[in-house]
């Protein structure tokens, strides 16, 4: 049987002081929304964790996610991360291309049957096979064929979770999520156009950490980053509450950093991590610079009637459409008084 | 203050978070005092505003006691003005920072000696020893 | 689509399209009517005039029915005014009708408005209680009256459960809410909640008559 190292052995290999261990294992105790007091269980399962095959498939992507994700750590802290799973395939980051890439995936699948990692970017279309092929195999087959052997599915991104882009209205390309796809393999979902790289990172970790996928919430999105609106943890609630708004971009209210809801923040009824984590490692996310919610990690978010509707707002169709159902009425108004007046003649005349 | 200070640094709602987590250190304190008995606040779990942080790091100030760690990138492990009231600062070698908590202890864990590292650290200093040994028995310098 | 698309699409848009059809339905249906010829005299002209006042002074009750009339006039008077403030003066509701007709204009805190929903649901339910309870009014009260009732009762109430949440999904609550505005709307012009614009009508029309009587407006 092959030698694993375990990530316990990396370090010690790699000359990391047992400090180092535990300062990485409050991050990522941290980097997982967990308590504190969870670091000294942390750092025993990641000690004695197992390195698992990770294979990457891009799809209909932008190549967001995985900018976001490469972004997200230097390679010696989080990046750890990386260093703890065996990315045996990601055809946008690898060196190799072509056979020599789609040979390196199938040696990885079969050496680790039932046990590797699928994360998957981009949606998939349904419409035409050759919309996306890599090396000839469309974004399908592929999919299908990788799964096989998976422990579980990670759709990174909008456009795996839930169609994104692809799938805005008209939906040209017949795109559609990884869980329509898959439905005999677990399937987590970690939306966002693109996640936090942090929550990226995080759920590898879990799965890493704990060798089990975590609580999901009914869209299959891990409810330790998704479980809470934006509004929820919002630092500008206050002025929410207050009543006090911005009303166009840059105005004094927008200086004064009033909440943005009349400008169309989709927060109320957007779920992610945003607010608390938020991005640039830390340093701010769209509400804190001034722009609302574009309510990024919900199914559909391209097609809810506009980024600067604001919530409550309704669309009423054209005017044209208005104009006809207010004749109508009047019409139907008029007929009706016309029957009544009839009438009316009618007894008169009948005496 | 510059004009780009005031415009992108809206009035910090002092009182919106920083009194809470002061409260919240103030029981812990009391927990230490009759229970032995520490805590660890993750300040990267709660939502601050603009400015908030700041405010909570000015606020509990320095006292007598600061540690530099070098450990997969720079940390800082500061006794702030009140004692038993820890600032932990971990950040990446590219400065970013990874982690922030209040430890409201005797001594943080991370500055005490690890056990596998003393372990290591012995093996290493006894071949060591046994190289200078072995050194003398050739005939060095003594 | 899910329940919220729903609700801030179709449904409000089938919603919008009833109640502006029904309104203007019912409001032309009444004042496209014969009228009754007028055989007597006329007494004075100011018809037009004295249709406006008698729009405006009938919100206020006769001083002689003052006394008899006090906890009708009362608990309806918070009932409207509440109702005014909750749908009117909160942002929220601001931005839609921004949305619908244009028009803009300040609202209030939050947490006034909650506390004057939270009145409206308690007169409302008042008044459900003295109609339920009072001799004559149980006797000649029917299902448009309970129907208008609960109608209008709904939003208030779905809407006050949004900020306490119950544990569900604050989309959801939204969802319910809109929807409950949706029904609101396709009722309104059929019931005798269209009191809400036929009220001018009916108001001009009396006074315009009693006028050319010449009797006291």
């Amino acid at each position: 049987m092959k030698y694993t190292p375990s990530l316990g052995d990396i370090l010690q290999a790699r000359g990391v002081s047992r400090r180092g261990f535990l300062k990485y294992c409050a991050a990522t105790t941290s980097l997982l929304a967990l308590p504190p007091t969870m670091v000294p269980r942390i750092a025993n399962a990641l000690e004695q964790a197992r390195r698992p095959s990770v294979i990457w498939l891009s799809f209909q992507e932008c190549t967001g996610c995985t900018e976001s994700l490469t972004r997200s750590s230097s390679p010696t802290l989080e990046g750890l991360i990386f260093d703890s799973i065996s990315l045996d395939y990601h055809h946008t980051l690898q060196a190799a291309s072509g056979e020599a890439a789609e040979a390196a995936r199938h040696a990885a699948m079969e050496e680790n049957m039932g046990n590797y990692l699928v994360l998957v970017d981009g949606s998939i279309p349904l419409g035409n096979p050759g919309f996306s092929t890599i090396a000839g195999i469309s974004n399908y087959d592929m999919l299908m064929e990788t799964v096989k052997g998976a422990a579980a599915v990670v759709a990174i991104g909008s456009c795996a979770s839930f169609g994104g882009i692809p799938g805005a209205d008209p939906n040209p390309t017949g795109a559609v999520s990884v869980k329509d796809l898959i439905t005999d393999k677990p399937v987590i979902n970690v939306p966002g156009c693109p996640p936090i790289p942090m929550v990226i990172t995080a759920v590898l970790s879990q799965y890493l950490t704990f060798g089990q996928l975590p609580e999901l919430d009914h869209l299959g999105r891990p409810v330790a980053f998704y479980g809470q609106t934006i509004h929820d943890r919002c630092y500008r609630r206050p002025f929410y509450e207050q009543g006090l708004f911005a009303e166009t971009f840059d105005d004094e209210g927008a200086r004064k950093g009033w909440c943005l809801f009349r400008l169309g923040c989709k927060g109320p009824i957007t779920y992610n991590a945003c607010a608390t984590m938020k991005w640039n490692g830390g340093t701010s996310f769209p509400i804190e610079a001034g722009h609302p919610c574009l309510g990024c990690s919900e199914p559909g978010f391209w097609d809810k009637g506009g980024f600067y509707n604001p919530v409550s707002t309704t669309d009423i169709g054209s005017g044209v459409a208005l104009a006809g159902a207010a004749a109508a009425g009047v019409a139907i108004g008029a007929a009706a008084a016309a029957m009544s007046r009839r009438r009316q003649k009618k007894t008169i005349q009948e005496g | 203050m510059s004009s780009i200070d005031e415009i992108t640094s809206p009035v910090p709602y002092v009182r919106g978070n920083v009194e809470p987590i002061l409260h919240e250190v103030v029981h812990a304190l009391d927990r230490l005092l009759k229970e032995q008995e520490p805590t660890i606040i993750d300040l990267a779990s709660l939502p601050f505003a603009p400015g908030e942080l700041e405010t909570l790091e000015s606020y509990l100030g320095s006292g007598e006691l600061t540690a530099e760690l070098e450990a997969l990138g720079p940390s800082q492990i500061r006794e702030t003005a009140y004692p038993g009231v820890w600032w932990l600062d971990h950040r990446n070698t590219d400065g970013e920072v990874v982690g922030r908590y209040l430890e409201i202890t005797r001594i943080p864990e991370i500055l005490m000696s690890q056990d596998a590292d003393i372990t290591a650290g012995r093996a290493r200093l006894g071949e060591n020893l046994e190289g200078f040994e072995s050194g003398r028995s050739n005939g060095a310098d003594a | 689509m899910d329940l919220l698309d729903f609700a801030r699409g179709p449904a409000m848009q089938v919603a919008i399209y009833v109640f502006l059809t029904g309104s203007l339905w019912r409001l032309f249906g009444i004042l496209l009517l014969q009228r009754k010829p007028d055989y007597s005299e006329l007494r004075k002209t100011g018809k037009l005039r004295a249709a406006l006042k008698v729009i405006w002074n009938r919100a206020f009750t006769a001083p002689e029915f003052r006394m008899a009339t006090r906890y009708t006039r009362i608990v309806g008077y918070t009932l409207h005014f509440g109702l005014f403030v909750t749908v009117f003066l909160f942002v929220p509701h601001i931005v839609f009708f921004k949305g619908l007709i244009g028009i803009d204009w300040p609202g209030l805190p939050n947490n006034v408005i909650f506390f004057v929903g939270v009145i409206t649901v308690g007169v409302g339910i008042a008044i459900l209680i003295r109609r339920m309870t009072h001799p004559v009014l149980r006797l000649i009260s029917n299902f448009d009256d309970y129907f208008s009732w609960f109608v209008t009762m709904l939003p208030v109430i779905t809407g006050l459960i949004m900020p306490i949440r119950f544990g569900i999904r604050w989309e959801t609550l939204l969802a319910i809410h809109i929807l409950s505005v949706a029904l609101l709307l396709i009722w309104l012009p059929f019931g005798k909640l269209a009191h809400v614009f036929l009220l001018i009508a009916s108001r001009g029309t009396t006074g315009a008559i009693i006028e050319r009587r010449g009797a006291r407006t």
